[in-house]
């Protein structure tokens, strides 16, 4: 991944990274406890760091699999 | 005494199935108000079907090696007639009305059920110290963790208690009791199982598996358990081979991976060196080592973090309302799974997919791949955080760094004793090799591990 991809990256990362978990949950219907909240917003954000690059780094051709199969080789084999 | 070693003298009459049940509970009143590792015990179903076991038996009627032998399950695993909990309050009093496939084709192999083990909750840990049923603890030593979330089914086999236990594994829940409880832990490459009927935690990326005291009883096992099931639209058509190996087998020229990255980075010295050990031992038996440069694991494992925390909040999003029926540890990753929008798990999946053909690609150059399986020996119960030299580690994040890529890849993974740590406590070996090639890991597990796991001193 080049610099310049790296540091449009951590410009996303810095805007989503800072969610007010709080706002989200009740926005969202979520009944969590707000003293809940707290020790997971800490998590999630460093999760959301740490996936952001990836997930743009992803060429658009990649698609998920819709059954997931260990051998993409296999995967013909276990359909017949 | 191994699961085979029993199913021999079996043959032989020299002890009947009904002289192993009575041996494994009365193994079970003794240790388990100290261990916890079996959660219900099953005596009187047990004793009847080891009854009918031997008279089958002795009509010659055989139906393999599991034929008359005692076992656990995972309490996850549906049992037709027998309280299912997964670990959770929720389903304390749940009572399935069919049996998991697993379970039904081990019964079909004449195995005698002989009690349900503790868990973490939901599965979803990897202390099994679960808040409703009481702290599984470690064999070796009581005050530690035995790892999860199949801890009483690593606790069990570790205690003698019975020879083999089944488990799943969804980043590492096999795998790590394994290490921890020193007995072998096998996680066969996703689809090789069928799931029908366990209780699901990540559809994605749950696998079931037995653990044992030796590798070529989880190899017997595997021959049972293993095959398509219409219940499990995931699982594969691919043949069953025999995955039982040699007692001696070779290695000799096989091509063994030496990760150069990650996989050595923040281990405990004594676990460092018992796996380096166990490189030697490979190579003295004639394999190659190779060295290479493994795929970003630590992304790997960012990106089966997400599936989990989706998959399992989607779960459970009917139960969510009921906070008090959960624990803590539990409820605070459901809910974290809870705010993950969907284009992160579909983004998921495909990275997922991206790092699945990247992966690949190191096949053509190595036969199977050597790791740790955990950086640290069994930590003490209650314990946050461990050490790993200078730097300080979340317990669960420690536990599975070196197993979790291991589940999205779907790939069949192993976890043998090598050896104890200057506290006595076993170490674990994972052996990786590419899908569905449970008879080659199986190989170098045997060539490497003694007949039978040490026992713990009880």
């Amino acid at each position: 991944m080049s610099n310049h991809r790296n540091n449009d990256c951590n410009t996303v990362c810095n805007t989503v990274c800072n969610k007010d978990w709080k706002k989200i949950a009740h926005a969202n219907g979520l009944a969590i406890p707000d003293a809940a909240l707290e020790p997971i917003a800490r998590t999630l954000d460093a999760l959301a760091a740490d996936f952001r690059p990836l997930a743009r780094a992803l060429p658009p051709e990649t698609e998920p699999a819709i059954a997931f199969h260990a051998a993409l080789h296999a995967a013909s084999e276990d359909a017949e | 005494m191994t699961l085979l070693e029993a199913a021999a003298a079996l043959r032989r009459r020299e002890i009947s199935s009904a002289e192993l049940t009575a041996a494994a509970l009365q193994r079970i009143e003794r240790l388990n108000p100290s261990t916890n590792a079996m959660q219900t015990v099953m005596a009187e179903s047990a004793r009847e079907r080891a009854r009918r076991a031997d008279e089958e038996l002795a009509r010659g009627e055989g139906r393999g090696p599991l034929h008359g032998i005692p076992i656990a399950v995972k309490d996850l695993f549906r049992t037709k007639g027998v309280r299912t909990t997964g670990g959770s309050k929720l389903f304390e009093d749940y009572v399935p009305d069919y049996d998991a496939t697993v379970v039904e084709w081990l019964r079909e192999g004449g195995a005698v059920l002989i009690g349900k083990t503790g868990m973490h909750e939901l599965a979803y840990g990897i202390t099994s110290s679960n808040p409703h049923f009481g702290a599984v603890r470690n064999p070796w030593d009581r005050d530690r963790i035995p790892g999860g979330s199949s801890g009483g089914s690593g606790a069990a086999v570790a205690a003698g208690m019975v020879s083999m236990a089944m488990g799943s594994d969804t980043g590492g829940s096999i795998r790590i009791p394994a290490a921890f409880c020193g007995v072998v832990g096998l996680k066969p490459t996703y689809g090789r199982v069928t799931r029908f009927g366990a209780m699901p935690l990540a559809f994605t990326l749950d696998h079931m598996g037995p653990l044992t005291r030796s590798v070529r009883d989880a190899a017997a096992v595997l021959n049972c358990i293993a095959g398509y099931d219409a219940g499990d639209e995931t699982s594969s058509r691919r043949p069953v081979e025999n995955y039982v190996p040699d007692v001696e087998p070779s290695i000799r020229g096989l091509r063994i991976g030496f990760p150069e990255n990650f996989y050595f980075e923040r281990l405990d010295p004594d676990v460092d060196a018992a796996v380096r050990a166990a490189f030697n031992a490979a190579a003295s038996r004639g394999a190659e080592i190779v060295p290479l440069r493994v795929p970003d694991i630590a992304a790997i494992n960012t990106v089966a973090r997400v599936i989990l925390l989706a998959e399992a909040s989607a779960l459970m999003e009917p139960h969510l309302e009921r906070r008090d029926q959960f624990g803590a540890d539990v409820l605070a990753l459901l809910d974290q799974g809870r705010f993950l929008p969907a284009t992160d798990y579909i983004n998921a999946q495909r990275l997922r997919r991206a790092m699945q053909c990247e992966f690949a690609r190191l096949w053509s150059h190595v036969d199977c791949l050597f790791t740790p399986t955990t950086p640290v020996t069994a930590p003490r119960i209650g314990e946050t955080t461990v050490s790993v030299g200078s730097e300080t580690e979340d317990v669960r994040l420690a536990a599975t760094r070196l197993v979790r890529a291991i589940n999205p890849l779907g790939l069949p993974a192993v976890s043998i004793p090598c050896g104890t740590d200057r506290r006595s406590l076993p170490i674990g070996l994972q052996i990786v090799g590419p899908p569905f090639a449970e008879a080659l890991i199986l190989r170098v597990a045997q060539a490497l591990v003694p007949a039978e796991v040490p026992v713990p001193p009880l």
